[in-house]
């Protein structure tokens, strides 16, 4: 017992003086630590919509966390803290003075906010953070933290690999910094900076404890997002729209009319997007974008990376309205297209890929929950929800591109059904694809409150893609019905199209 | 009556009583990992090691049902299970026990699942240190039953055939017969008739008719032997819950069901059940009754689709209100009242041949008619259904596997791929096997230099070759053997097409096949894997 107990403290004291002896310019000198360190607490309060009961909020949550303090009295965070946010509040780390702050920015792609304090001189006698863009791997970053006393806690790790990864929301590719670092644990971990020489170099994006490794928001994607912050419309990190696919295949190669070494062979251009617009063709080998050439995995070299995959010159580097100049071969014969690049709105897919701060649409007719299918609600199903939500519907969003080609259109669905007198025996629908009611074609919940007012000989008809196709309400019950069904299910308003 | 595969249903756990281990049953989602079940046998020998409670075994069996003994026999069978994943290999070997009992005709009945994909059977009976080789005569995967005989002329002679008796009423009480785990000689349980109703049968896993649930202990090895009532057979226990879901719920196959079995091999041959193949909903809420124009008197179900494929195709319409089928008149909850009993409707669809007709009432567009419809099987359900006794399909060209889609196909590689499932599951109701009579997916790759850069294409299905729309296995087989110089495979969906030099696959052809001991490159035809069986195709 005592042994052990002895082997355990000298373990300890390894690590501690392992820890001193490695002490690398990335943890901040004595002298930076007496200033105030630029960092503040947030606290948010905030409510997600419910997409099952979307006349409704869930129950509110709060997040601790900390922000990096930026010139200009900005605040940076991480857009998934302040999502859904009903309140923010900033505080002071050392001294616990608080204030309220506003959302100026908030970008879900590029998972980035900038926050703001009400009260302006909140942040006095704060040396704001600069930026610094040059870490590469190798490098030694510090995620800096705050003890409960105020106090910097300081962990250092390893930038073992930069490259592209999908960020939560799951729009494309953005760059990231994997880091190995074993973090410690406290109560306002959720947004962590990292810091190169008390500069800022990331923003912690995730974190997997068993692997101790973290995956970091690159100060390369901060300054992209915080230059297009300063312009008076922000717009968001462009995308060109298609896909592509490796020509590592000489068969695929060859039969592409592909002579030359490298390229992407283009899979699908979508409608609408930048490059539909510059004419780009499926069966296209994208061979160089800018000055930059492809190889035949996507990859170009970056003067800081190597290697990476091409997209990183679309995000990080291009901005929307950029001409980017894009290098192709078409039957075997080389042109040049130029792309203006544009930011892809949620809004402009069918199933939009994600909806915060906003509420859910729905209409409520009989008991009957009609809703717009967006990822936003099949994520309701949790984590897995690729596997947990109803497949027929994770199938739609899935190939959304290709299923509904026109991009003006919503998916309707039937979501649930409220039991109430006008709906016995429609009680186990659920899940269905709405496409007529009262005969018009419904593309939107618009389409369906319109037509609803429209009943055919005092019947409401709806139709639907799936079994059982037709379902009939008795138009002047669900009128008179539309009262009661309000009070028994808490429903304070029937329909939100906004 | 087909189950049709929609999306949404609650998995249950049902085993039938030859299976050792758990099948999630009612349509497993395709792709979702399923416990690598030991395959339809029947029950294995009690794993070395487990504590066995040494219970006495019942010496004789109730009186009222007489010498059971002298009618029961146990059933070894060995199998081959079909290798989906190398589908040029005659399969693994399986070993189970079952049990069976003489009818009339010196033949023997049991469970489909117990014979199934076998190879060769044994059977034994009580007092005799012999064991007897059989043969199955028929076998019916769809009501998972079958028909087994032993040569010896001596067998049947002390054998008592066992008479059929009808549908036991609910609360009365029903013995099983069997050789379940727990012990070597027969065994006996008792119990109630809880329920009858229709339920999936997950031998075919597709196919769902009238069952009897009892509250008989049932276990595997149980299968296919006799539940008994006043001396008669009513019913040959054939699945259950695995007890982690559900205890004291087992069922037996009905005499309804078994008569229609015998009657339908009374011409030497297995046709297999028709089916309307429609699907309808309930109609039961009061507006909707009123949209159609329906009396306030609870009778009438909605058509909801017609499968092309099926014989309700052009006669009868989604929107069409089926009111009376043969003289009995269908409730809104889509039952009938048969010989005094409640049931589905179908179960009048059910007890008739192929060839045979029923009879509808209908109210279309709010006016009455009546429709007659001449019963056949459609086929395209067979694609969601598992098969047996017969050798899997597939085209091995280039080191590329392709293989028609299928139950059995997709739970070997678990695919989880969302295309594929939606393909799988929307065969019938979104009528894909109108273009797609085999959803033909390139299901594996044997790494070769030829195909190193093709593992994205794995999991896709085949749409075209060379411009020309690839309809069936067969038609891929002779795109490839009338290839040209390239051969260009257009996968549905985006993506590019996968090109393959014909003259490099055809030097890589004999490595392939020497480097993974491919016996043969492709098997078009769905034949029957043995000798043994019959299986009715």
């Amino acid at each position: 017992m005592f042994r052990q107990s002895f082997i355990a403290f000298s373990i300890v004291l390894l690590a501690t003086s392992g820890a001193l002896a490695k002490k690398e310019p990335a943890v901040p000198s004595a002298a930076a630590k007496q200033k105030q360190l630029a960092l503040v607490r947030v606290n948010v309060t905030g409510q997600s919509y419910d997409y099952f009961r979307p006349w409704q909020k869930k129950a509110p949550f709060s997040k601790r966390a900390l922000g990096a303090v930026l010139p200009k009295g900005r605040v940076l965070v991480t857009a998934d803290l302040v999502a859904n946010q009903n309140y923010v509040e900033l505080e002071r780390a050392e001294s616990g003075e608080k204030t309220a702050a506003n959302v100026r920015v908030i970008d879900y792609e590029a998972n980035l906010a900038l926050l703001e304090p009400t009260e302006k001189s909140f942040l006095d006698g704060i040396k704001p953070l600069e930026i610094t863009s040059d870490t590469v791997v190798g490098d030694r970053l510090a995620a800096w933290q705050l003890e409960p006393t105020g106090a910097l806690l300081a962990t250092e790790g390893l930038v073992t690999t930069v490259q592209m990864t999908p960020y939560p929301i799951d729009i494309g590719q953005f760059l990231t910094y994997r880091i190995s670092i074993p973090m410690q644990y406290r109560e306002n971990s959720y947004t962590v900076p990292l810091v190169k020489n008390n500069k800022l170099a990331g923003l912690l994006l995730r974190y997997d404890s068993r692997s101790q490794l973290l995956d970091a928001i690159p100060a390369p994607i901060i300054t992209h997002f915080l230059k297009e912050a300063d312009t008076q419309d922000y717009r968001g990190f462009p995308s060109a729209g298609f896909s592509f696919f490796p020509t590592r295949d000489p068969q695929l190669r060859e039969f592409a009319g592909e002579k030359s070494k490298g390229g992407v062979y283009v899979t699908n251009v979508e409608p609408g997007t930048p490059a539909m617009k510059a004419g780009l063709q499926v069966g296209d080998i994208v061979t160089g974008i800018g000055n930059h050439e492809l190889d035949e995995n996507g990859n170009y070299v970056d003067p800081l990376y190597g290697k990476i995959e091409f997209t990183n010159l679309l995000t990080a580097h291009a901005y929307a309205g950029d001409a980017v100049p894009f290098h192709i071969q078409r039957g075997g014969k080389p042109m040049q297209l130029n792309l203006t690049l544009e930011h892809r709105d949620a809004k402009d897919y069918v199933s939009p890929p994600y909806n915060l701060d906003q509420a859910p649409r729905y209409s409520v007719v009989g008991g009957l929950i009609f809703q717009e299918l967006s990822r936003q609600y099949l994520k309701e199903w949790g984590p897995n929800w690729q596997r947990e939500a109803p497949q027929r519907l994770v199938y739609f969003d899935h190939f959304q591109s290709e299923l509904f080609p026109e991009r003006n259109r919503r998916i309707v669905i039937l979501s649930q059904v409220l039991p109430a007198n006008s709906t016995i025996g429609y009680d186990d629908l659920a899940y269905l694809t709405v496409t007529k009611v009262n005969g018009k074609e419904v593309k939107s919940l618009d389409d369906l409150a319109e037509a609803v007012k429209h009943p055919i000989e005092g019947f409401i008809k709806i139709e639907t893609e799936e079994d059982p196709k037709q379902i009939e309400l008795d138009a002047s019950q669900v009128a008179a019905e539309a009262p009661a069904l309000q009070e028994n299910y808490g429903i304070s308003s029937l329909q939100r199209l906004q | 009556m087909k189950r049709i595969f929609v999306i949404g249903y609650v998995a249950l756990l049902l085993v039938p009583f030859a299976y050792a281990q758990q099948q999630s049953t009612p349509a497993p989602p395709p792709g979702e990992p399923q416990v690598p079940e030991q395959q339809p046998g029947a029950s294995r020998s009690t794993p070395p090691g487990q504590a066995v409670v040494p219970v006495p075994v019942p010496i004789a069996p109730p009186k009222p049902n007489g010498p059971v003994q002298k009618s029961l026999v146990r059933i070894t069978a060995t199998s081959v299970e079909p290798d989906y994943r190398a589908p040029w290999n005659a399969g693994g070997l399986q070993r189970g026990v079952g049990a069976g009992f003489v009818i009339n005709g010196n033949r023997i009945m049991t469970n489909a699942h117990v014979v199934a994909n076998s190879r060769y059977i044994t059977v034994e009976r009580d007092g005799d240190p012999n064991k007897y080789p059989a043969k199955v005569q028929f076998i019916a995967n769809d009501c998972d039953l079958a028909l087994i005989t032993v040569s010896a002329p001596d067998f049947f002679k002390n054998m008592v055939p066992l008479k059929f008796g009808g549908i036991p009423a609910l609360e009365s009480t029903v013995s099983a017969y069997g050789y379940p785990i727990g012990g070597e000689r027969m065994s006996v349980t008792t119990g109630i008739v809880s329920r009858i109703d229709f339920q999936l049968y997950t031998h075919s896993s597709i196919d769902q008719h009238l069952t009897i649930q009892i509250s008989a202990q049932i276990n595997p090895g149980n299968s296919g032997g006799p539940v008994m009532q006043d001396a008669k057979v009513v019913g040959v226990a054939f699945q259950g819950y695995s007890g982690d879901v559900a205890q004291g719920v087992a069922y037996m196959i009905p005499t309804p069901v078994i008569d229609r079995f015998l009657k339908d091999i009374s011409n030497g041959h297995y046709d297999e059940y028709p089916d309307l193949a429609i699907t309808y909903a309930k109609l039961q809420n009061p507006a909707q009754r009123r949209f159609l124009g329906l009396k306030d008197d609870d009778r009438g179900v909605l058509v909801s689709s017609v499968i092309a494929a099926g014989p309700s195709d052009g006669i009868l319409r989604p929107g069409d209100v089926l009111l009376v089928v043969d003289g009995h008149p269908i409730a809104s909850d889509a039952n009938v009242e048969l010989n005094g009993e409640q049931a589905q409707f179908e179960e009048v669809v059910e007890r008739k041949f192929r060839g045979d007709s029923v009879k509808f009432d209908i109210l279309r567009d709010k006016q009455p008619m009546t429709v007659t419809i001449k019963l056949y099987k459609p086929w395209p359900y067979s694609l969601q259904g598992h098969s047996y006794d017969v050798r899997p399909r597939y085209v091995l060209y280039g080191g590329l596997l392709f293989q028609p889609l299928n139950l059995d196909m997709l739970e070997a590689y678990r695919f989880t791929d969302l295309r594929l499932r939606h393909f799988f599951e929307y065969f019938i109701l979104e009528q894909i096997y109108l273009q797609h009579p085999d959803v033909i997916v390139l299901s594996n790759i044997l790494p070769d230099p030829i195909n190193s850069y093709l593992a994205p294409y794995r999991g896709e299905i085949v749409d075209e070759i060379n411009g020309k729309k690839i309809r069936t296995l067969d038609e891929l087989a002779e795109a490839f053997a009338q290839a040209p110089e390239r051969i260009v495979i257009r996968m549905i969906g985006e993506g590019p097409p996968l090109v393959l030099d014909r003259d490099k696959v055809a030097a890589a052809r004999e490595r392939i096949k020497t480097r993974y001991n491919v016996l043969q490159e492709q098997n078009l035809e769905e034949k029957p894997a043995s000798g043994l069986a019959s299986t009715g195709r």
